[in-house]
């Protein structure tokens, strides 16, 4: 693997490779580029994970024409995929080095910080979620309990802006969750569930389900469980899996033909 | 192109989160919380998420500015610390020395801040000293 970079930085297929290296005693993420090819050497995989794509979607808003080799997951190809549909990333510009993941029937060993996630205390189990459920599990509960189990883990947001701001495929330059008129701004605790509920439909068809907002919630609040849910209706009504194809269009789910009729606006 | 992940910590209060520094063709894209650090495990609060902005901030001070004419004009750091010295010495001989108070920062050094609390209570002779961390 490491020949196979130090040759593509050589020859010029990418300009830029993103993997990690223990910088300090801590696994990083680091930029490999020709000027320090010795340090290819030094490449590292492991359980450790950072935004990737996310830093290359920097990378190539600084430099668009920059060729961009990147290590890459199961997931990180699926960031991928929603970048190129959103034209955030050229798929033309990215090299990728595929790497062990989940673990599955073919591949045995599995590298992934998410692999043994953090057991939910008793007193979250009682009156909230668990982080470790799945979405089948949660309608068990009933719409009313289930509610009220999502405005406890909700209540606990500090708003730090974590998951959004470490979302792969968090790119717009204007939030929603900046907006004066959706979410308060100095409001803390923000008002919920609006302030979540806000991002989760934003999440719809865009959430590649890597667990990173998770990951980076102080407050632990289950939110790949919710975003899982978000895009389990998008799956069952529009059928769009995201993240698996990078040629599907997010503005053709319902189709390439418009079958309604225009009308003119209604002016209240 | 450059691109360079830099580890530092938060300087915002005295928890200490580790940060890493995104920064691309010399300037700092972004904060990310260190996965691996043993105090924030890959966590951050607001502030620490928004590290870069006041690095990046066109409202950051660069230089000493010194009042003159009541305009803020750019002076060198010895001039700055010529005129500082001078006042405080004079405020210091007319009202005495509990007329001064120093506030110090968080987003310094321990032993910078262990420096400006001696500076406090031994070349001004007050023990009107106090830091914004101290919530």
């Amino acid at each position: 693997m490491k020949s196979k970079i130090k040759l593509w930085l050589e020859d010029g297929t990418i300009d830029i490779f993103i993997g990690y290296k223990t910088v300090k005693g801590h696994p990083l993420p680091h930029c490999f580029t020709l000027s320090n090819l010795e340090e290819i050497d030094e490449l590292i995989v492991g359980p450790f994970r950072y935004p990737l794509e996310g830093i290359a979607t920097d990378i190539a808003s600084e430099q668009p024409n920059a060729k961009i080799g990147i290590l890459v997951r199961d997931c990180n190809t699926r960031a991928l995929n929603v970048l190129y549909i959103w034209n955030q990333l050229d798929r033309n510009n990215i090299k990728t080095v595929t790497v062990n993941c989940c673990p599955s029937p073919l591949k045995q060993h599995g590298d992934c910080s998410y692999l043994e996630p953090e057991k939910a205390g008793n007193y979250k189990k009682q009156v909230g979620l668990d982080s470790n459920m799945d979405t089948a599990s949660l309608e068990a509960f009933g719409q009313e309990e289930l509610l009220g189990r999502w405005m406890y883990e909700f209540q606990k947001c500090i708003k730090c802006y974590g998951c959004r701001n470490i979302c792969p495929v968090c790119f717009c330059k204007e939030c929603s969750l900046e907006h004066p008129d959706l979410v308060e701004p100095g409001k803390l605790p923000p008002d919920v569930p609006i302030f979540h509920l806000v991002r989760a439909v934003h999440m719809a068809g865009r959430c590649i389900d890597c667990g990173l907002c998770e990951d980076a919630c102080p407050m632990d609040i289950p939110l790949r469980l919710l975003y899982r849910k978000v895009n389990e209706i998008v799956l069952d009504v529009f059928d769009y899996d995201t993240g698996t194809n990078p040629d599907q269009s997010p503005f053709s789910v319902l189709g390439d033909e418009v079958t309604l009729e225009p009308k003119p606006l209604e002016v209240a | 192109m450059e691109c360079k992940f830099v580890p530092s910590v938060c300087s915002y209060c005295g928890t200490g989160c580790g940060v890493l520094f995104e920064v691309i063709n010399g300037k700092i894209k972004k904060t990310l919380p260190m996965k691996s650090h043993p105090v924030n495990q890959g966590k951050l609060c607001i502030k620490g998420w928004n590290l870069h902005e006041h690095v990046n901030s066109f409202m950051r001070l660069k230089s000493p500015l010194v009042r003159e004419n009541g305009r803020l004009q750019k002076a060198t750091w010895n001039e700055a610390i010529q005129i500082t010295a001078e006042k405080l010495k004079k405020i210091s001989d007319t009202y005495g020395p509990d007329s001064i108070g120093v506030l110090v920062s968080a987003k310094m050094t321990n032993e910078e801040n262990y420096l400006a609390q001696k500076f406090t209570r031994a070349v001004i002779g007050t023990n009107n000293v106090d830091h914004c961390a101290r919530l």
